[in-house]
């Protein structure tokens, strides 16, 4: 009150000069403490500076809004962050880190093609930024434009060797179905990327040989990777389920044993672990495992199989069924499936539901000898003489077609044994692989698990020579050959 | 305040590693009400004496309470108010009168405040930066009273966006303001000249023209505009001017300025730049995958820890040399530099409360804290060479000192897998019972599996007729009619003895609306009343939820409970549409007589 009557008198006097204009604060004062507490992950005292900031350059603060926005994406705000991102912008039109954020967070929401023309936008203001390119080429793969993103990615690359563009334009290749290109590019991230990234170079090299098929080379390389970095979840998983290819169960156990350690709860290492008990023979051990797995990832159908086939071995026909039936609702387009099925049925005395699964399981198949023969050998034993022939000449045809195109020459003993039991009894298979002079079948160095038949039936029963599925997360889909066989 | 002593506070750690037996506890006090960074931390022989002061730039509340502290021994010797927060602060000799006392150099906004013998000495100001002429043109405009308010707010605005110096805090605030008030703000700010100012967010120190300890040294700084200084240790004149692409925020010098030096700059974009004496931009560039935490200079090589929980070592030209992986997010770092004993060292504040202490990439010690480290000093305090002194983030006040017989080994301390692969798997033991059911599986395998599909069948059958019963009947609460399709369910609320009955009820027909339909009740009088067991509802219009509300009391207080039917009911029919069966709960309270 009292300056008000006093201020009257002073603008009477000298009207013409206004008083002292304030200060005005500078508007990034503050900034390097916001800065600061950021990077610190320190977010409540970032959000009270930036509050207090706000209020003091009213809302002007270009970096404190900025900051805010990402913490709040960090939130999960997406949308909140997204309009303070388009603020920024409004704020500093020049600059082309506003709008890759906001093209960021339109990505985040979902919204890729409002994201690429965000992105072009930055792209103009800056030529020259990798991360643009990429993130352009990353939103056309999501709106399925494989080529503007390739387009994209190569331009990234000329601009900086990152290794995730190498990663996404290997994926690129890989989605199009076109691995050559993907080795190409898997095989120059090699060659460019910086030795310091090891486990990057590891993985790079791993996808560039396993593509390749060569897989001596892809596991000496994550061998590599994993003296490196020995506690690699993945390293250890795809290095483990290679192993077990080769039968090397105990050395794959002991590196399942660190990633147990780390990753307790991983339904692909239990199901590995348990394969491994299955390859040890320990039966008992190798149901708790895949149980385990089943648990924590029931949806799974490898690991449904591995029951399946475990339980099998076992004889326990009625459970091995039902771990097959919950595979087959999953996977319904497998033929190896629907062969142990009909194992399992005709072990419990069903033999029409055998003989329809055996008939879907052939129509689906496309190389697995396994499934005519065994098919054969069921029909042969039912009385069927005529169409177990046309299954063996069905098995005879593969297997000309194989070794004919080199894929495979070697043959499991125990389907050759059977093979040629079956031929003798059909009269037919004379000019079969194996049976041609000086070419005998080469034995694996895997130990065959068969007994001796010890059926009153002139061939014994089925042979049911399964695949053990083992998931090596996201590295390899191939499967392992695990002879599981049955008296 | 609380303290505790050295003896008190060793208790704490006697169970703790051998690591930290490398330490002597001197000193803890967790509520110093330090609020401070390793920027804003230095250790100085203030007085001459050969005994080192500890010398902190306190953050206060971040608001007020801002001061420059000093300590000596375990108490504060002096306290001095400062302006505005401090951003860094350095000790530096500026001149090499006796005693040789040093200077402490307090960064804060646009300010350097030079203090000697604790006393002001100096207020250095950053040179204001260049102001868009065009700008300086339209407000002198406006001055003049040439153009009115509405004409300068266009130029303004058509200056913001095309410009290519950005426009100063005044014309931004004035693009801000409504048009009634633009008229006032003019007339306050035309006759002030027009001004561009930036604040400074790291400094350093470099040696002059000698290496020595005890040499002349300049002081460098980066401001928010991107520029680099390096100022004159006597005059305060700026002998130098780089400029980088983005902000600083820390910094690395070493050399000497008259001989070859070497700047080495962490930025707010996430690059670490390197500067040399021969150029005024950038000689090398380090792109980083995550924002820079803390940046320390080992040797002739830069060790910095980055957000992402990784630590990556690089030569002065740039090229990576390791990366290591840490558990925590970094919150400090420091060098641990001993040149008696010819040990050097990367001291680590992690998120996790440890201080990690890396050789090159090898974790060599690990020490426990009782609180998150936010700022760590390593150097001599008192008169004590290898004192550790870290802040917390509660406020907290560490001083450690390494004992004498302390050895480090050069080996990675870090935990190998050897220890995890030894570990038994834990694989799931089975019964007796297990084993029993089995042996019986094999034996019985295709009774058992005749009798499950049996009963399969039979369950399949039995859920099939009981579906059709419900269905045929309207027992459900979904209706099976094609003209009437509707859904309903109820949620009971309250303790009792009153309770809140809410049906919603909804058509689920696509367009067509259902009217005439009626809600009964059916319940044991005995237990509940209800004002209304029957009562028709509005036409459904279609997807909308209709909640409708009505009230129960229960009349016993025997604790039981039963069950209430609701039908719903169309008008000239006997047969319910649909029925809901509704479980009471217990009443817990007694109704009032």
């Amino acid at each position: 009150m009292k300056t008000d009557v006093q201020l009257p008198a002073a603008t009477d006097l000298k009207k013409p000069r206004p008083k002292k204009a304030p200060e005005l604060p500078i508007l990034e004062r503050r900034n390097w403490l916001i800065h600061l507490h950021y990077i610190r992950k320190d977010y409540e005292t970032c959000k009270a500076i930036i509050k207090e900031q706000l209020h003091e350059t009213q809302g002007m603060c270009e970096y404190a809004v900025y900051v805010q926005a990402l913490i709040m994406r960090l939130e999960g705000k997406i949308q909140q962050s997204l309009e303070l991102f388009q603020s920024c912008a409004i704020l500093n039109p020049k600059s082309s880190d506003n709008l890759k954020q906001v093209a960021r967070s339109l990505f985040l929401l979902g919204k890729h093609k409002a994201a690429i023309e965000v992105y072009n936008e930055a792209a103009r203001l800056n030529q020259k930024d990798w991360e643009i390119s990429h993130n352009l080429g990353v939103c056309y793969i999501y709106t399925k434009d494989f080529r503007s993103a390739e387009e994209q990615l190569n331009l990234a690359l000329q601009l900086n060797k990152h290794d995730l563009t190498y990663m996404m334009l290997g994926k690129i290749h890989l989605l199009q179905g076109d691995t050559e290109k993907a080795i190409d590019v898997y095989k120059s991230a090699v060659e460019y990327v910086s030795i310091h990234n090891l486990t990057f170079k590891h993985t790079c090299f791993i996808l560039y040989t396993m593509l390749l098929g060569k897989y001596q080379k892809a596991f000496e390389h994550l061998g590599n990777a994993l003296t490196y970095d020995p506690n690699n979840f993945k390293a250890i998983l795809a290095a483990g389920s290679m192993m077990q290819t080769h039968g090397d169960y105990d050395v794959a156990m002991n590196k399942y044993r660190v990633a147990a350690y780390s990753v307790p709860e991983s339904p692909p290492l239990w199901n590995n672990i348990g394969m491994c008990f299955f390859g040890k023979k320990k039966y008992v051990a190798a149901i708790s495992c895949l149980k385990r797995a089943n648990y924590l990832s029931p949806f799974d159908w490898k690991i449904l199989y591995n029951l399946g086939l475990v339980h099998l071995t076992m004889q326990q026909y009625a459970s091995a069924f039902h771990f097959l039936s919950a595979a087959i609702n999953l996977r319904p387009r497998m033929s190896e499936l629907y062969m142990l099925l009909a194992v399992a049925l005709t072990n419990l005395d069903d033999a029409d539901n055998a003989r329809r699964s055996y008939e879907q399981a052939v129509q689906l198949d496309e190389s697995n000898l396994l499934v005519n023969l065994n098919f054969a050998v069921f029909l042969y034993n039912q009385g069927d003489k005529k169409a177990a022939l046309l299954q063996f000449q069905e098995m005879e045809r593969k297997v000309n077609t194989q070794v004919d195109s080199n894929i495979n020459t070697e043959f499991d003993p125990e389907l050759v044994e059977m093979a040629q039991k079956l031929g003798a009894a059909l009269q037919a298979g004379e000019n079969l692989y194996w049976s041609k002079p000086g070419k005998d079948s080469k034995s694996s160095q895997r130990s065959s698990s068969s007994k001796p038949s010890s059926s009153q039936q002139p061939l014994g029963t089925n042979q049911a020579l399964g695949q053990a599925m083992s998931s090596a997360a996201g590295y390899s889909k191939s499967m392992q050959i695990t002879a599981g066989a049955e008296p | 305040a609380v303290r505790c002593s050295a003896l008190e506070w060793s208790g704490c750690y006697r169970n703790e590693e051998i690591a930290s037996s490398k330490w002597l506890d001197a000193h803890y006090d967790p509520v110093a009400n330090l609020y401070t960074f390793s920027s804003c931390i230095a250790l100085s022989d203030l007085h001459g004496d050969g005994e080192n002061k500890l010398v902190v730039g306190d953050l206060g509340t971040g608001v007020c309470n801002v001061k420059l502290k000093v300590y000596r021994g375990t108490g504060v010797l002096s306290e001095s108010t400062l302006l505005d927060l401090p951003t860094g602060l350095v000790s530096f000799l500026m001149d090499l009168h006796e005693p040789r006392t040093p200077a402490i150099a307090v960064a804060s906004g646009p300010f350097i405040y030079v203090y000697k013998n604790l006393r002001p000495y100096f207020k250095f100001t950053l040179p204001s930066l260049e102001v868009n002429p065009l700008e300086q043109d339209v407000w002198s405009q406006a001055k003049e009273d040439m153009i009115d308010p509405m004409t300068l707010k266009e130029m303004l605005e058509g200056l913001r966006d095309k410009a290519e110096i950005p426009l100063s805090v005044r014309s931004l605030r004035f693009l801000m303001l409504e048009p009634q008030e633009m008229e006032n703000f003019v007339l306050l700010h035309k006759e002030q000249p027009i001004r561009r100012q930036t604040v400074i967010t790291c400094i350093g120190m470099l040696k002059k023209n000698m290496a020595d300890e005890d040499a002349v040294s300049c002081l460098v700084i980066g401001t928010e505009n991107g520029d680099v200084y390096i100022l004159d240790p006597e005059a305060f004149t700026i002998l130098y001017k780089m400029s980088l692409p983005s902000s600083p925020t820390l910094m690395d010098v070493t050399g000497q300025f008259d001989v070859e030096f070497r700047i080495t700059v962490a930025c707010r974009n996430g690059n670490i730049y390197i500067l040399r004496r021969d150029s005024p931009k950038p000689k090398y560039c380090i792109e980083l995958s995550s924002h820079p935490v803390g940046l320390v200079r080992m040797g002739k090589n830069v060790v910095v820890g980055c957000t992402h929980e990784t630590l990556h070592g690089y030569t002065q030209k740039g090229k990576k040399l390791w990366t290591a992986y840490l558990p925590a997010p970094v919150t400090a770092m420091a060098l641990m530099d001993l040149p008696t004993r010819g040990f050097q060292a990367v001291l680590v504040g992690l998120a996790n409360c440890e201080v990690h202490m890396y050789r090159d990439k090898n974790l060599i010690s690990t020490i426990k804290t009782p609180d998150v480290v936010t700022s760590i000093c390593f150097g001599r305090y008192g008169r004590e060479d290898g004192t550790l002194i870290m802040t917390t983030k509660g406020g907290g006040l560490i001083v450690k000192i390494l004992k004498r017989t302390a050895v480090f080994d050069d080996r990675d301390s870090a935990p190998g897998p050897p220890i995890a692969q030894s570990i038994r798997l834990n694989v799931p033991k089975k019964t007796k019972l297990y084993v029993d059911q089995t042996l019986r599986e094999r034996e019985n395998a295709v009774a058992m599996h005749r009798a499950f599909q049996m009963d399969l069948s039979r369950l399949r059958l039995a859920a099939a007729r009981a579906y059709v019963k419900a269905l045929e009947s309207s027992l459900t609460p979904m209706s099976a009619s094609l003209t009437e399709p509707l859904k309903m369910n109820a949620v009971v609320q309250g303790l009792g003895p009153s309770f809140k009955l809410t049906l919603n009820i909804q058509n689920t027909a696509s367009c067509r609306p259902v009217m005439n339909l009626a809600i009964s009740f059916l319940y044991d009088e005995n237990l509940y009343s209800m004002r209304t067991a029957f009562f028709k509802i509005p036409l459904l219009v279609p997807g909308l939820n209709y909640p409708i509300d009505t009230f129960v009391e229960c009349l016993s207080d025997k604790g039981i409970s039963d069950i209430i039917k609701v039908f719903v009911l169309r008008e000239g029919k006997s047969a319910p549409l649909l029925t809901a069966h509704i479980n009471m709960p217990v009443s817990e309270g007694l109704a009032l007589n």
